[in-house]
């Protein structure tokens, strides 16, 4: 307590020091007069008694410092003294700073940007309590069978097992996708809703803001008419009216209690956040109870179930996993015949919701530390050039009496100072930069949203702030201070006196640069060169023009086949008929749309060799002029038929990956092909159609069948996406093609309007996100790189200008000295760039799972940069040369 | 070397000032170093200006405090006084100095190695 009253009062100290030191003057006179005094009543003479008085006191100075320092803290005060000069220094430098400060800003700003992205999406807590113990068993598909995905859901069957069996978990959920048409009350709406199991809500850990969630018994067939609404669907279609509990509202058909309304911003889950095997809704509406039935498996049943648990606290996610890899075997060994399909892999959730995002922000976050490199080493080179200017001071201050750490303690309080300026500017640069990220971003990154500078992203601003300060501050203070400072005193001596060490330092910090930018510009350009030919690829449709909208028939209204199918075929003619529309059809998935169907294949006359290799494919169901609204040409064959029809003889169209794939060197037309499961016939091959990319660009199609909707098929054709090949505008379309539905059944919503255009360019937004800001950062680093090499040429010019004198009066040409000074310059660059090249090499593996239609040593992007990096260099180099180019030696030789 | 007996200086300094106002009262800086080297009987010959630190770092650490008065001769001095934590201080500094020397004196003492 003492102590830290003391140490408060000195602080205090700090503050009121000339009032204090005047205070203690005063004192010490008082003392010596007493003395004085006393003195002379022994009998000396006045000049005697003050003598002596000052001689016992001691050195009065000395007196004063130590109380001064006693009375503050020194180490503060050297501090403050240190920061008043440094203020002094870079006022009286405004040119220097302003470069220094803004290139600082530059790097900093970029990387706090990007850091306070990967804060909001991978390192944020999540808005769930103890959001580590959630994870996602998701199903694996078995090894060595390659399905476009690995993330596979559970069947009711495998969910009721573990959820019977776990003991890891506090609560295991299932849940699925599903859609739901409210009527009765205001327009008819389609709702995306989700088939939720009693444990979902608990897994989550997740409380309703009004009301409840389902229990036990309603999650029971026959007792699951109960729905929990979200906070969105509750504020604007029921006015947030607290009311609602215990209303009744008319879903498909069929009246369901609401239970319950949850809070602001729960919609899980949401699709971006889920594996691309399943089909979820952007954001969920309403929750319904999944009412699993407990008896026999019924086969036809579609029970394609996404599961979520609660690990108990003290289970690790290891624990979790270790588990259900010995349930997954107590299953195998059940269900002989489904070899390999029980392995799972526990996900936690962070990772789960981070989804694709987080390789390519690491990749982001990677590049911004380049750029804070190349920063931090311009800054040095700048500090370097000017230290040797400084070099008669520091001379000076060691002759006073200053020790080396003094001078570099002080060297360092100028560029944490110098950082300090960089680092404010780069704050207000980041938060325009996260304030445009947040408007142009790519909108399926997930968190985007909750992006802002808070307190941990200042936090990182403040740490990134004082490392570089110390990183590009502590070399140049050491040079400078090592050298031998003598020599620099002299009034003489040779201005171009720079010791070799930090001619070497300075050589090696361009080099570096040199190479960090050159890095970088390759990752730029072959990210670029990817995102390019994604968009040339062919997809296999053409969606230009294309206007699609999902359909989705109340189960209660439409109850058979034909009901159905008999709306849908009015529906398309109605369509048909209208005059901007060229083509139509429907479909169950779209192209980047979402996963579509799978299945493993019969394939009669091929019998399956390896049990673990079963011919698989996707299965998409479609109508007749789907394929041509669609735009996904008919090589061969011909298109499904109105004929075609649940009586007709089944048929199917394959494309061209599965006609190589299953009949290479045969005539797969006429071939007969079906679903494993007995239930589905074979189907007649009646024609082949290219391959369709259907979750990303950069995919290789999978096998694919397609099969008329009007035949015995699977899943239930409930829910359908119809596509519009217009004549003109699409998006005018919209209106028309409402009234034709309207025309069918006035009750049945449009949903998910869009031109297929913007599902495709949704597909690559985030490489584009990822292009454009790695295109800016290489060309901010190739900007600073070059501005980096003009100083230091321009200062090495500067040095040999005596040299360039004697040069020119002995018959040097000006294109000699031009050469000179550009050979300079490009041998640094060239040595750079072959280190950038050798590290572009070897972390060309690093890069390729980036990377789409080019290899990452492409030798032509190489090139490229290496002729880019060049001739920057050289342009760099240019201005210093032109004015070495015209050096009078007379003034140059009179110059020292 | 020279450290070293300075730092035994500061270490002790605060006991003396703590006894000497205990003794004599509110007392000036001149006064108190004048005393400390008459009770020394002259042989703490230390420079006065010495003392000034470690009257401001009692007095920071509140156990003593200041005040401008007038001497007998009616000079401006500045006047230190203990405080109530100051006396307490003084008699736990006391006691534990006694303590140090009875020790070191035990083993300083020429029969320490035989005594029982």
């Amino acid at each position: 307590m003492r102590k830290l009253r003391a140490f408060l009062l000195r602080l205090a100290g700090l503050m009121v020091g000339p009032r204090r030191d005047h205070e203690l003057v005063e004192e010490f006179e008082s003392h010596l007069e007493l003395h004085i005094e006393d003195n002379v009543r022994t009998g000396m003479s006045p000049t005697e008694a003050r003598r002596q008085a000052l001689l016992k006191f001691g050195g009065v100075e000395a007196a004063k410092q130590s109380c001064r320092d006693r009375r503050g803290l020194p180490f503060l005060e050297t501090l403050a003294q240190d920061i008043r000069f440094a203020l002094r220094m870079l006022r009286k430098n405004p040119g220097f700073v302003s470069v220094a400060a803004l290139t600082l800003a530059l790097g900093i700003g970029a990387s706090t940007a990007v850091f306070s992205l990967v804060n909001a999406v991978l390192l944020k807590p999540l808005p769930y309590p103890n959001s580590e113990q959630i994870v996602f068993p998701w199903r694996q598909s078995p090894p060595g069978l390659n399905l476009g995905y690995n993330d596979f859901p559970w069947g009711r069957n495998e969910f009721l097992f573990f959820a019977q069996e776990s003991k890891t978990f506090e609560a295991l959920g299932a849940f699925r996708s599903d859609s739901f048409n409210l009527t009765g009350s205001g327009d008819p709406a389609r709702l995306d809703g989700l088939r939720a199991s009693a444990g979902f809500f608990p897994a989550l850990g997740v409380s309703p803001l009004l009301g409840r969630t389902f229990t036990e018994d309603e999650d029971q067939p026959g007792h699951e008419h109960s729905v929990v609404l979200g906070y969105q669907l509750w504020r604007d279609r029921f006015s947030g009216d607290p009311a609602i509990l215990g209303r009744t509202l008319e879903l498909n058909g069929d009246a369901y209690t609401v239970l319950g309304v949850m809070p602001r911003g729960f919609v899980f889950p949401r699709a971006q956040e889920m594996p691309g095997s399943f089909t979820f809704a952007r954001e969920v509406q309403l929750w319904i109870p999944l009412a699993l039935s407990r008896g026999p498996l019924i086969p036809a049943e579609s029970s394609e179930l996404a599961v979520v648990g609660r690990l108990k606290s003290g289970i690790t996610v290891a624990q979790g996993q270790a588990e259900m890899d010995v349930l997954g075997q107590r299953l195998q060994a059940q269900f002989p015949r489904a070899k390999g399909w029980f392995i799972s892999r526990v996900t936690p959730m962070a990772r789960q919701l981070a989804g694709d995002t987080r390789r390519p922000l690491l990749l982001i976050l990677g590049a911004v530390g380049i750029v804070l490199l190349i920063a931090c080493s311009n800054v040095a080179g700048l500090l370097l050039t000017r230290s040797l200017g400084r070099k008669r001071e520091f001379t000076l201050r060691a002759a006073l009496g200053a020790d080396k750490w003094r001078l570099i303690r002080q060297l360092l309080t100028e560029s944490l100072l110098l950082a300090a300026c960089g680092g404010l500017l780069g704050v207000v640069l980041a938060a325009a930069a996260i304030h445009f990220v947040k408007i142009l971003g790519p909108s399926n990154i997930p968190r985007l949203g909750e992006t802002a500078l808070d307190f941990r992203v200042l936090a990182f601003a403040l740490g990134v702030s004082l490392v570089a300060g110390v990183f590009f501050g502590l070399a140049p203070a050491i040079t400078a201070t090592q050298e031998n400072l003598i020599g620099s005193l002299k009034e003489g001596g040779p201005r171009s006196g720079e010791s070799h060490a930090t001619t070497k330092l300075r050589n090696a910090l361009l080099v570096s640069e040199v190479a960090l930018a050159f890095i970088l510009v390759i990752a730029a350009g072959l990210l670029a060169q990817t995102f390019f030919h994604l968009l040339s690829v062919d997809p296999g449709f053409n969606p230009s023009r294309v206007l699609t909208f999902e359909l989705s028939l109340p189960a209660s209204k439409y109850t058979n086949q034909e009901q159905i199918v008999a709306l849908y075929q009015g529906a398309l003619q109605q369509l048909r008929a209208l005059p901007d529309v060229e083509s139509a059809g429907i479909t169950e998935t779209l192209p980047m749309g979402g996963a579509t169907e799978g299945t493993a294949l019969r394939i009669p006359g091929h019998p399956v060799t390896d049990p673990n290799d079963r011919p698989y494919s996707n299965y998409t169901m479609a109508s007749p002029g789907y394929l041509a609204a669609v735009g996904t040409p008919l090589l061969r064959g011909r298109d499904f038929l109105e004929s075609d029809t649940a009586d007709s003889m089944p048929v199917t169209i394959v494309n061209s990956a599965m006609a190589k794939k299953y009949w290479s060197g045969e005539d797969p037309i006429g071939k007969q092909v079906g679903p494993l499961s007995q239930l589905y016939p074979a189907a007649t091959i009646i024609g082949i159609v290219a391959d369709t990319k259907r979750l990303s660009l950069r995919e290789e199609p999978p096998p694919e069948m397609y099969v008329p909707y009007t035949q015995k098929v699977w899943p239930s054709l409930l829910t359908m996406d119809v596509v519009l090949r217009t004549k003109a505008d699409p998006v005018s379309a919209a209106a028309a093609a409402r009234g034709a539905i309207r025309s069918v059944d006035p009750d049945l919503p449009l949903a998910n309007i869009a031109t297929l255009e913007t599902l495709v360019d949704g597909s690559v937004t985030q490489q584009r996100f990822a292009v454009v800001v790695l295109g800016a950062f290489g060309a901010l680093a190739l900007l600073l790189a070059s501005i980096g090499m003009y100083g230091v040429i321009s200062y090495s010019t500067m040095q040999r200008t005596q040299e360039i004198g004697i040069r020119m009066a002995l018959g040097a040409q000006r294109g000699n000295v031009l050469t000179m000074v550009l050979g300079h310059g490009s041998r640094l660059a060239g040595l750079g760039i072959a280190i950038g090249l050798a590290a572009a090499l070897a972390m060309g593996h690093t890069m390729a799972s980036f990377l789409y239609g080019v290899r990452p040593t492409d030798p032509l992007t190489l090139a490229g940069v290496s002729l880019l990096l060049l001739a920057v260099a050289l342009i760099a180099c240019y201005i210093p040369a032109r004015r070495a180019m015209r050096t009078d030696p007379v003034i140059a030789l009179r110059y020292e | 070397m020279a450290r070293d007996k300075s730092d035994v200086w500061q270490g002790t300094l605060a006991l003396m000032i703590l006894k000497t106002l205990e003794a004599l009262g509110p007392l000036h800086g001149y006064g108190i170093a004048r005393r400390i080297e008459q009770t020394s009987g002259n042989r703490l010959a230390v420079n006065y200006g010495t003392i000034y630190p470690a009257l401001i770092k009692l007095e920071q650490e509140g156990y003593i405090t200041s005040e401008w008065g007038q001497s007998d001769n009616n000079r401006r001095a500045k006047y230190y006084k203990l405080t109530r934590a100051g006396t307490k201080q003084l008699q736990k500094e006391a006691r534990d100095w006694e303590q140090t020397t009875s020790i070191v004196a035990r083993f300083l003492s020429p029969e320490s190695g035989s005594s029982s």
